[in-house]
């Protein structure tokens, strides 16, 4: 019990200061108040010319289909993290050794600065950007069920700083690893469902989606957002996919701890 | 010009060399770069297979004008990206001094020392892209090569234009990483046939921010479906350049060095 209160003491003030340190840099996280509706506005042209005959394509509707790019966006703003490349710089410059010297998890460290700087893009990036995109384009931003949405994109944020921080971990063995980070960005954007429904993939691509951690950081909070989840040609209740999504959360954590073991065996640095 | 052409080469020359230095990164990036690229239309891909399609526009033909838009764009960022990074990495660290210092003029001595290799990877991807969905298209005539040139080259200054604005910017909005995706969501206008924008849309991608140029137009061309406008629109393509060079070298001098 003592040590969860010190835990959460040390998450906090990392989480504030990571506020502070990021919101000196506030309008740089103000330029998703213009990239994100932008994106948003281009989607929602393109899927107007082609739903121009009404209808349904892949199951989908129109206006599930403009929701579901509106709520993928503003989940991006949720999950986003940059773990991957903080941890592949302190590894790079030496700057590590800090870290392997002190009486606290990095993984500890570097997820209490994901929730300081997700907390504040709730207010800088969530919060205006559902604005715009009901006000603009007037999406309906109500979830079917809000316990389990808010449950869904904690996992789904949860899972996208442990993917992110395995591919920051293999800076040990490769030590410049942007190619590395640049097909896990690849396989992210495909896969996650932020270019388009997973459900457009062929049955055997979307079976696999199953087994890849990608669709819980977005399609899976977007469905649970819009109340049925359906992917090769199965579908499941609500609290069955929250349930896999928070396995697959386990199954990173577990993947993360062992990668992490084995790195420190190999980590060295110069000294200082 | 001479003396730029030469520095030029050599600076390639040893960006390729400094690439290598991290051989599986820098292999690693330029496939990833390649396939990454040519996933480009996959959006396009899943639609046309759902049995859904951009009215008026065939499957080949909407993707002739994302591998017009992504050979452009790649060429473009394969001299130009670095220009960006560069400034704004010299004008965070305080440098930006190094480079006024040089014996050519700042810009030019960027554009030099500043190749990309990482990117060569987009320009093969454009180059199939292109190629491929060509093959299935076919060319209206003769004419329309000439005219595609003609566009080619006006997309590919909107771009450079782009490039030198976001540079620019970086003098005023010190360390701002974020600047490319901005304009990186104003290009994604270009990737897809504009008739499906609307007017107002249509005409600020046309006149104001080109970005139409950068791959309907160009692809109209070649499929003999240019209009007189389209023709119209190279003029603001070259001025957006001229301009983006103009702002650059004005903005030079907010620079503020650390001294020391």
């Amino acid at each position: 019990m003592h040590d969860l209160k010190r835990k959460l003491k040390i998450c906090k003030s990392v989480a504030w200061v990571t506020i502070k340190e990021y919101f000196a840099y506030r309008t740089h996280m103000l330029v998703s108040l213009f990239v994100g509706p932008v994106y948003f506005a281009v989607q929602y042209f393109i899927w107007g010319a082609v739903y121009r005959d009404g209808g349904a394509i892949a199951g989908i509707g129109y206006e599930q289909m403009i929701r579901y790019f509106g709520i993928t966006a503003l989940i991006g703003y949720l999950t986003w993290g940059s773990a991957d490349w903080n941890l592949s710089m302190l590894v790079r410059t030496g700057r590590f050794l800090t870290f392997a010297l002190r009486p606290l998890h990095h993984r500890f460290f570097a997820l209490s600065q994901k929730i300081g700087h997700r907390s504040l893009a709730i207010f800088m990036e969530f919060l205006p950007s559902a604005l715009l995109l009901i006000v603009i384009f007037k999406i309906s931003l109500v979830p079917a069920h809000l316990g389990w949405f808010v449950i869904s994109v904690i996992l789904a944020s949860l899972i996208h700083f442990f993917i992110a921080y395995c591919i920051g971990i293999l800076s040990f063995w490769f030590v410049e690893s942007n190619g590395l980070r640049m097909a896990y960005w690849l396989f992210d954007s495909i896969f996650a469902g932020f270019l388009i429904p997973l459900v457009f993939f062929p049955k055997w691509l979307q079976f696999i989606q199953f087994f890849l951690p990608f669709q819980y950081t977005a399609y899976v909070p977007a469905m649970v957002f819009i109340g049925e989840y359906q992917l090769g040609g199965y579908e499941l209740s609500l609290p069955a996919i929250v349930g896999v999504q928070a396995l697959a959360a386990l199954v990173m954590l577990a993947i993360s701890e062992l990668m992490y073991r084995r790195a420190m065996k190999r980590f060295t640095a110069v000294g200082a | 010009m001479e003396k730029f052409t030469k520095l030029y080469l050599k600076c390639i020359k040893i960006a390729i060399a400094g690439a290598m230095a991290y051989r599986l990164n820098f292999i690693l990036s330029t496939l990833l770069a390649t396939i990454l690229n040519a996933l480009f239309p996959l959006v396009t891909i899943l639609i046309y297979n759902a049995g859904a399609s951009f009215p008026g526009w065939g499957f080949h033909e909407v993707l002739l004008i994302q591998g017009i838009f992504l050979l452009t764009n790649s060429l473009a960022a394969l001299m130009f990206d670095g220009v960006l990074w560069s400034s704004m990495s010299h004008i965070r660290e305080g440098t930006f001094e190094i480079v006024l210092l040089k014996p050519l003029p700042p810009l030019s001595f960027l554009i030099a020392t500043s190749f990309t290799p990482e990117i060569f990877g987009g320009v093969v991807a454009g180059v199939i892209l292109f190629s491929v969905s060509l093959s299935f298209t076919g060319i209206a005539g003769a004419i329309a090569i000439f005219q595609f040139l003609v566009m080619f080259a006006g997309g590919f200054s909107v771009i450079t234009g782009l490039y030198m604005m976001m540079a620019a910017m970086s003098f005023k909005w010190v360390g701002n990483s974020r600047l490319t995706e901005i304009f990186d969501s104003i290009m994604t206008f270009g990737k897809y046939p504009a008739s499906i924008f609307p007017s107002a849309i249509r005409g600020i991608a046309t006149f104001i921010i080109p970005v139409a140029m950068i791959g309907f137009f160009p692809a109209s061309a070649l499929l003999g479906r240019a209009e007189g406008v389209m023709f119209l629109a190279v003029i603001p393509c070259l001025l957006f350049m001229l301009l983006g060079i103009w702002i650059y070298n004005k903005m030079i001098r907010l620079y503020e060095g650390v001294g020391g």
